[in-house]
């Protein structure tokens, strides 16, 4: 049967997950800290009916094959590392990366996740959480009567008390870093996990020697999503589609051809 | 039997096929570094060599077209920029080295990864290779320049093996990206320069796709009516009309 059905089939299949990748994060533009994924393609197995280099007499060789390829297939959706735009809030508690780094948070399950979304607020006992109540690791406790809170560039976190004239450090943020970011595993809610594909996490001082970036309080790392870039994306997808079901109708409207033959 | 029906069903046969190629290219729109594979259709009777007792008449009328070849287009992609440290695209006709365990093969598709030990890789997880052998990255930031070096946190690791080939010599695409060549052919990039933060987006070109596409559609409708043609027209008064006597 026509290897051109299926050749359109596996295009036509890459190209609804590459609009549903897109769907995400043109969906997530809005997400702190949220990095965009990208679909990567690679070209299927190819058919040697001849291959390049056969002999076509006894002093001659074929200068080029007959390969004949079988369609497209989605490798990995990739997150992308770029930085997205540090935006000014004015909450001393949000915390933008600037540079490679994520913080570490404490999940329920004792897990360690890492994001890039540095939106903290202090629960009832004062430590610092996410959104979602998942505390910072490790641990800082602001204290109630807190009357000021500086983040430095290092990650020291420093109060000045009521009644106090001198600022006091009660901790400082450690962030971590991959060999390979690209391999982490989305879980959803702004976290990653570790996983054998991204390597141990590399622990350090913001700013220090490990090549960690530099965090600015005040601010938060808006969607490294460019709306523009995936509209483009989106429809280079959506006329890839329908080329590749151009060659489903063609594929069909031949068949037909031959079945006419017969009569 | 007439040797025009023949000719018909081979014009026929070959036009299926050449869809297949036509609707890989075009499934492959998205693919970085593809290079897009074209027809080329050849007559039988020229192909083998020439046969100097056909007539003149005999030879035009056993000259069948099959589809003899793919020819792989190298044409320069074009270079979009995606913002990775670790996409690299290639300006000019080289290719990267990368190590498998089959040999060495090359590729055009730059979107690598550093593996968990830290060492540079295909989409497919296989090492590229440098100069002196794959190459290992600590510690960001990466950066890769036109001649291929690769520094990690300042420190040089390496410089990307990049090869080119001669126009004559057979690559054949082996799938996941990876091109073929016959052993000793590849020659230390001379003509071609690294992209760092880019990758060349696939060299099929829809258009031409599609107009091949069309045309192929047509030309075995054509066949078909010839087909038809000596089917109802010829054979039919042959042998249903001509026995009776009237």
């Amino acid at each position: 049967m026509f290897r051109a059905l299926y050749t359109a089939a596996s295009g036509m299949t890459a190209q609804q997950l590459n609009l549903d990748n897109i769907a995400n994060n043109l969906a997530n533009s809005s997400t702190t800290g949220f990095q965009a994924r990208r679909l990567q393609f690679s070209d299927l197995l190819y058919q040697n009916e001849i291959m390049p280099g056969s002999a076509a007499t006894q002093q001659t060789t074929t200068a080029a094959g007959l390969q004949i390829g079988l369609g497209t297939r989605p490798g990995a959706t990739e997150i992308i590392q770029t930085q997205g735009v540090p935006v000014s809030t004015g909450n001393s508690l949000d915390i933008a990366i600037s540079g490679a780094g994520f913080f570490q948070i404490l999940l329920p399950n004792g897990e360690t996740g890492y994001t890039r979304a540095g939106s903290f607020h202090p629960d009832s006992t004062g430590a610092m959480v996410t959104a979602d109540g998942n505390p910072l690791q490790p641990a800082i406790t602001i204290p109630a009567d807190a009357l000021t809170v500086t983040i430095g560039s290092d990650g020291t976190v420093s109060v000045t008390q009521s009644g106090q004239t001198q600022a006091s450090q009660v901790g400082s943020i450690q962030t971590a870093m991959f060999v390979n970011p690209g391999g982490l595993n989305s879980v959803g809610n702004n976290i990653y996990l570790a996983t054998t594909a991204s390597g141990d996490p590399i622990v350090g001082t913001p700013s220090g020697a490990e090549g960690l970036g530099s965090l600015q309080q005040g601010m938060l790392e808006q969607s490294n999503v460019s709306v523009v870039d995936q509209f483009v994306q989106m429809i280079l997808a959506q006329r890839s589609y329908e080329s590749n079901s151009r060659v489903v109708k063609a594929a069909d409207e031949m068949l037909q051809q031959l079945n006419q033959l017969a009569q | 039997m007439n040797s025009g029906y023949y000719a018909a069903c081979t014009g026929l046969v070959s036009r299926t096929e050449a869809l297949d190629t036509i609707a890989n290219n075009l499934a492959n729109t998205s693919t970085p570094g593809f290079r897009a594979r074209h027809n080329v259709f050849s007559s039988v009777l020229a192909a083998s060599g020439g046969d100097d007792t056909l007539s003149m008449l005999n030879q035009d009328a056993n000259d069948y077209g099959i589809l003899s070849a793919t020819r792989m287009d190298s044409t320069q992609g074009a270079l979009t920029k995606t913002g990775n440290d670790l996409d690299v695209a290639i300006e000019g006709l080289g290719y990267f080295s990368v190590q498998t365990s089959g040999g060495e093969v090359y590729t055009r598709a730059g979107n690598f990864r550093v593996s968990p030990e830290g060492q540079l890789i295909t989409a497919k997880g296989d090492p590229v290779l440098g100069e002196n052998g794959p190459i290992t990255l600590v510690g960001t930031p990466i950066s890769i320049s036109a001649d291929g070096t690769i520094s990690a946190k300042g420190a040089v690791a390496g410089r990307l093996k990049v090869v080119e080939f001669d126009s004559t010599t057979e690559l054949q695409s082996d799938g996941s990206m990876y091109t073929t060549a016959p052993t000793g052919m590849a020659k230390m990039a001379t003509n071609s320069s690294v992209r760092q933060g880019m990758l060349e987006s696939s060299n099929s070109n829809p258009v031409t796709s599609v107009v091949e596409l069309i045309t192929a559609q047509r030309e075995v409708e054509t066949m078909r009516r010839v087909l038809t043609m000596f089917n109802s027209e010829l054979d039919k008064t042959a042998a249903q009309d001509l026995p009776r006597v009237s």
